[in-house]
């Protein structure tokens, strides 16, 4: 019996002290996110449809491998879109977060110091004459 | 229903639509202007909630087929090698859009003339550059006077926005190679303007600015238009502009919100609604004195569609420095080393390089410039090697016009409204894919002389349909164009278009503000004509 939370184990796994994205409990995150938009979740009905009848807990990993690869030679769209869906569900995760250096949450209002344009970096590039084409 | 007649109606209301109705606002005419779209509170954008990246995936993509909100209409773009991408709204793509604010170069308008292709543009650089500094101060231009590639010109109301370490890094390896490069020209406060807030780095500019500080023209021209009297319907879907008997507008038919059809009557139409939805009004407002559609006798509507080809070259750093997600997206700098014609490169025109910073987690793995990340054991460092760590050169081209290249409407598909689609054909030229080859190898030096460790390309970027152009062309002759000099159809002369339908040719920057010069400019002609 196939479960997504394996298949998202296999195209997210283990790195630190994270588990793969399946163990980290982030299948029902996906199919939530696949609700909010349909063409996700057109995908991820499809997807499951296609891999289910050929997956099985009790392969080895390199034959689970091999299933995800013919599906993406074979349905790229469905099984793109459901790698989106695992990658947005997986990096918005705070414990994800936390582990590249990602401050989470929303952008606004806070947004990020930069310190302000220095106009003495465009020292050597004012030297060039004017080149621009007369017309 | 039928409404009061309107003076002027302008069907549009995105950046060249609130251009020409702020000009005019103070004309003492009735003005109305009908938009699809709606108003977007900026506390509605996509960097205000923690999960912006899912959201700039689905509802607040670029991309109208993706978005699917009961505004947009689709787009069918099988047979073309770009998708398109545009924003339905008040303020349209410049809701959307990263602000770049270039200015086509003089020679520009001289293409046939200086290097034998295309077609000239019936008007110039001068009599455009009092239109382009007005812009400038409407929207709010951040930058730095003494570029040499362009023109001398008015100086900007504000200065550059922050560089960052990273447009450092890729300054000095420009500066190592003796190539040109400059902090772009940016419709982004780089300090608080007009009412509107300073930038605050938060990254990625093409999905809304919560703090104003990126111009919209919902934001810059549109309340000042409205305090002048002008009146903004939207949700008001346009599918007819009506002509007389003798073949002149009489305004137009739209559905609103609730699926009613509406009448607007005027004296005289102004379209603005974008270089796909502009030919694909008109195509759609057949009558007797116009079978194959409005201001067509040339049969160019719709044809010469451009995009401007361009290819992304992404390098990657090790170096230890700041994380490259800081600072707008785009609107750090741009070289134009490349711009003009050298025949020894193999290809005529040239293009504009330009720097984009990467973005956060999740769109990183998503990819945009290069293919998603890899699943599986690479997935990992494949991730570790982008995010933060990258830095894209985007090769913005000119693609020439070409008639097989265009914009048709749909036999199968249609919006909500029933109305056809447009259907977009368009291939990239041997001289665009030449021209592309060629500023990858170069951007691959650049981004190696900068210190990346590992540089890859795509020649072609599929999602990079921003800029609609050429679909209704300006000219003085009526058989070889669509529009005069003012915008004014040569057809019918109570019809104008303002938008990038009208562009002769698409240089190779960003094309808003030469747009919207175009439209302010336009609005002085309708002036004049209104009140001789």
């Amino acid at each position: 019996m196939m479960t997504l939370s394996a298949v998202m184990d296999r195209l997210v796994p283990p790195i630190d002290d994270l588990p793969g994205a399946g163990t980290m409990g982030l299948a029902p995150e996906v199919e939530s996110l696949a609700r909010r938009h349909a063409p996700y979740q057109r995908a991820l009905a499809t997807f499951i449809e296609k891999l289910a009848p050929k997956w099985s807990a009790d392969l080895p990993a390199s034959q689970q491998d091999a299933l995800l690869r013919d599906l993406e030679a074979a349905d790229g769209a469905a099984f793109t879109a459901v790698l989106e869906l695992v990658y947005l569900a997986y990096y918005g995760d705070p414990r994800v977060h936390r582990r590249v250096g990602w401050r989470g949450g929303a952008l606004q209002p806070e947004g990020f110091p930069l310190a302000p344009f220095d106009p003495e970096i465009l020292q050597t590039t004012r030297q060039r004459k004017p080149f621009w084409r007369q017309a | 229903m039928t409404h009061d007649r309107a003076d002027i109606l302008i069907i549009g209301a995105g950046a060249s639509g609130a251009a020409v109705a702020w000009r005019l606002s103070d004309a003492g005419l009735r003005i109305v202007c009908l938009e699809q779209g709606r108003w977007h509170k900026p506390g509605e954008y996509s960097t205000s909630f923690p999960d912006w990246e899912f959201r700039g995936a689905t509802s607040f993509s670029f991309n109208p087929n993706v978005r699917a909100l009961p505004e947009d209409y689709p787009v069918d773009d099988t047979a073309s090698d770009v998708t398109p991408l545009m924003f339905n709204a008040v303020g349209g793509s410049t809701v959307h859009w990263t602000a770049h604010a270039p200015r086509f170069h003089p020679s520009d308008f001289r293409v046939r003339s200086q290097d034998g292709v295309a077609d000239d543009w019936p008007l110039s650089y001068v009599d455009l550059e009092a239109y382009y500094d007005l812009n400038d101060q409407w929207m709010g231009c951040s930058g730095t006077a003494g570029d040499p590639a362009n023109p001398p010109r008015a100086p900007r109301p504000m200065p550059s926005l922050p560089l960052g370490p990273d447009g450092e890094r890729l300054a000095r390896g420009f500066d190592s190679l003796g190539w040109h490069w400059w902090p772009s020209d940016s419709y982004i406060n780089s300090v608080p303007y007009r009412g509107r807030e300073a930038c605050n780095n938060c990254g990625p500019n093409g999905l809304g600015c919560t703090v104003q500080a990126k111009a919209s023209t919902d934001v810059t021209y549109w309340p000042a238009a409205i305090a002048n009297g002008v009146e903004l319907r939207t949700g008001a879907r346009v599918f007819e502009v009506t002509t007389d008997s003798s073949g002149r507008a009489t305004g137009a038919r739209y559905f609103d919100a609730a699926g009613t059809v509406q009448s607007q009557p005027a004296r005289l139409v102004v379209l603005a609604a974008n270089g796909i939805g502009t030919p694909r009004l008109l195509l759609l407002s057949t009558s007797e004195r116009h079978p194959n559609g409005l201001a067509n006798s040339s049969g160019l509507v719709g044809r010469n569609l451009m995009f401007h080809p361009c290819a992304a070259i992404t390098g990657f750093f090790d170096d230890g420095s700041d994380p490259t997600w800081r600072g707008p997206l785009g609107n750090i700098l741009l070289s134009q080393e490349f711009y003009e014609t050298d025949s020894t490169r193999g290809f005529v025109r040239g293009y504009t390089f330009q720097m984009n910073r990467s973005t956060g987690p999740a769109r990183t793995a998503l990819g945009f410039a290069m293919a998603p990340v890899a699943w599986g054991e690479r997935h990992h460092a494949d991730f570790a090697m982008r995010f933060g760590n990258s830095t894209t050169v985007i090769a913005l081209g000119e693609d020439l016009p070409e008639e097989h290249n265009r914009v048709e409407l749909s036999a199968s598909l249609t919006d909500s409204n029933g109305i056809a689609a447009p259907k977009v054909s368009y291939r990239l030229s041997k001289n665009s894919a030449r021209m592309m080859a060629h500023a990858c190898r170069q951007a691959e030096k650049v981004l190696n002389a900068a210190g990346a460790h590992t540089v890859k390309a795509t020649p072609q970027l599929r999602p990079s349909g921003w800029h609609l152009m050429g679909t209704a062309r300006m000219g003085d002759d009526p058989r070889r164009s669509v529009v005069d000099h003012s915008g004014r159809a040569h057809d019918v002369d109570n019809l104008y278009v303002v938008d990038g339908s009208v562009f002769v040719t698409g240089a190779s920057v960003n094309p808003t503000p030469t747009l919207q010069a175009i439209a302010l400019r336009a609005a002085d002609h309708i002036r004049k004509a209104q009140h001789p």
